[in-house]
């Protein structure tokens, strides 16, 4: 059979799966600490073929040889870890990192997942969780009663508590980071997971060595350009469109041949 | 049997493998860093003696890429580094080095630079960068971080970029670009690369599509012929049939 069709679904399965990427992109464009995924593509093995005894004519330069590829495939999904834009929202506890970091959560399995969602409220008990109810670790508790909590560049949290004229401290956020943070293994709900191509997190205080300093009253955006997107949706489609154009090319090729034979 | 069929034959399957070269390109249209294979028709007569003057079989030739420049994308990443004019990326392939365009670095647990899981080479091998806050790549290729806690910036390595006689390079059967003689190639100070920006595949999708939609008419009256050299064979049967 005709092996121009293996390799054009190979460019569509591509751009079906690159379709897939922008619209969840898409999707999260307001999602808070998101960040995008970018499909990376890497051409397929080629056949490198040398007939034993073919004859160039004079003219030709280069020694005779096929060189077949035999397609495209998709390498991988990589997350783009560019700073999303800053929205300021005045909540006390809307803290978002300014430069590299993750905030450290606990999970209810009892490890530990990172994330960049700074949108952190107060449970029952008083502990500072994420948005969707993790604690974050260390473990913060803001004492009943507290007004005024401030956190601070460097992550220290202080509060005034009735009885004390003075703000005291009542924790102290840190935050890890990763040699490589494209490494890490997003779980959704905007935590990513510690894999081995991410290395192990190194844990400080905001603001030191290579971590972020938090800002209190404002949240990181998704850093989903939706005119990048919408471009790039435009050029999957088309790309989808004319591999399945060779597709039917290389279908009608064998129509043709067929009715050669009879 | 008329050989007519057996040079059409040649024809017909050049026209098939052609059109395989040009699938492919297509495929990779959105492959960043990609060379379009480029395809030729050479032909190859048929060296057996007196009275085969008018047979040349067509054969394919298919092992140069095009070094037309891809379209730059800017991505905003430090460790995206496009090459600006001609000149490759080298990284480590087994026990030698094989080139690129393709320059979505990204760096592993330890620190080394990688391309596809891949060692990016440097002047001094493959490149390891310490822990950094920041990483900037200069447009002479030099990789210099800034440290955690320090202001000042350190030189680390300098990306080897070579800059080959497009003639000179051909692909190996990993998709990379690899030198024609198997002599490496000599590092070239004067590429010029551009971070944050990414390439995109050189293939031209309108070239592509022409070239398909020829070769599939190129196919079709070659299968004419066919029929036609069989309405031959079949008139000279009848004749001696009777």
């Amino acid at each position: 059979m005709n092996p121009a069709m293996w390799i054009s679904k190979t460019g569509v399965q591509a751009q079906d799966a690159k379709l897939q990427a922008i619209a969840n992109n898409l999707a999260n464009v307001n999602t808070v600490g998101y960040k995008r995924d970018r499909a990376v593509f890497a051409d397929l093995f080629y056949q490198v073929e040398r007939p034993p005894g073919a004859r160039n004519d004079d003219n030709t330069v280069s020694p005779s040889g096929v060189q077949l590829g035999n397609g495209t495939r998709l390498v991988g999904t990589q997350k783009v870890f560019t700073t999303g834009n800053m929205q300021t929202t005045g909540q006390t506890y809307d803290v978002a990192i300014q430069g590299q970091g993750f905030f450290q959560v606990e999970q209810s399995n009892g490890e530990f997942a990172y994330t960049r969602a700074g949108a952190l409220t107060v449970n029952d008990e008083g502990r500072l969780t994420t948005a969707t109810g993790m604690p974050i670790a260390p473990e913060v508790t803001i004492p009943v009663n507290a007004t005024n909590v401030v956190i601070g560049e460097n992550g220290e949290v202080s509060a005034n508590v009735p009885g004390n004229t003075e703000p005291v401290q009542v924790g102290q956020i840190t935050l890890v980071n990763f040699m490589n943070p494209a490494g890490l293994l997003a779980l959704g709900d905007n935590l990513y997971q510690e894999t081995v191509a991410s290395g192990v997190p190194t844990e400080g205080v905001p603001g030191q060595d290579a971590l972020g300093k938090l800002k209190q009253g404002a949240l990181e955006g998704s850093n989903v350009q939706v005119v990048e997107e919408m471009v790039d949706m435009i050029a999957a489609q088309r790309t989808y469109e004319m591999n399945t154009k060779v597709l039917t090319s290389a279908d009608n090729m064998l129509q043709y041949l067929a009715a050669a034979v009879r | 049997m008329d050989a007519l069929i057996y040079t059409l034959m040649s024809g017909a399957e050049r026209s098939m493998r052609a059109q395989r070269i040009h699938a492919n390109n297509l495929a990779n249209l959105e492959t960043g860093g990609f060379r379009a294979d480029l395809e030729l028709a050479t032909s190859q007569p048929v060296d057996t003696g007196y009275g085969y003057d008018s047979r040349h079989m067509s054969q394919l030739q298919a092992n140069s890429v095009s070094s037309r420049e891809g379209v730059l994308r800017q991505t905003g990443q430090d460790l995206d580094v496009a090459i600006s004019g001609q000149g490759f990326f080298t990284v480590q392939f087994g026990e030698g080095e094989a080139y690129t365009r393709a320059g979505h670095f990204m760096v592993d647990q330890d620190g080394q630079l990688t391309l596809d899981g891949r060692p990016v080479l440097g002047d001094g091998g493959p490149i390891v960068l310490p822990q950094f806050s920041r990483v900037q790549v200069a447009s002479d290729g030099v990789i210099s971080i800034q440290a955690p806690g320090q202001v000042e910036t350190q030189q680390v390595d300098r990306l080897r970029l070579v800059k080959p006689d497009p003639a000179a390079v051909t692909k190996n059967s990993a998709g990379l670009l690899v030198s024609r003689s198997g002599e490496p190639f000599a590092a070239d100070e004067t590429v010029t690369v551009r971070s944050g920006h990414l390439e995109g595949s050189n293939v031209s999708a309108v070239e592509e599509m022409i070239a398909v939609m020829s070769l599939t008419r190129e196919f079709e009256i070659q299968m004419k012929l066919y029929r036609a050299a069989d309405a031959m064979a079949e008139g000279g049967n009848r004749l001696v049939g009777g």
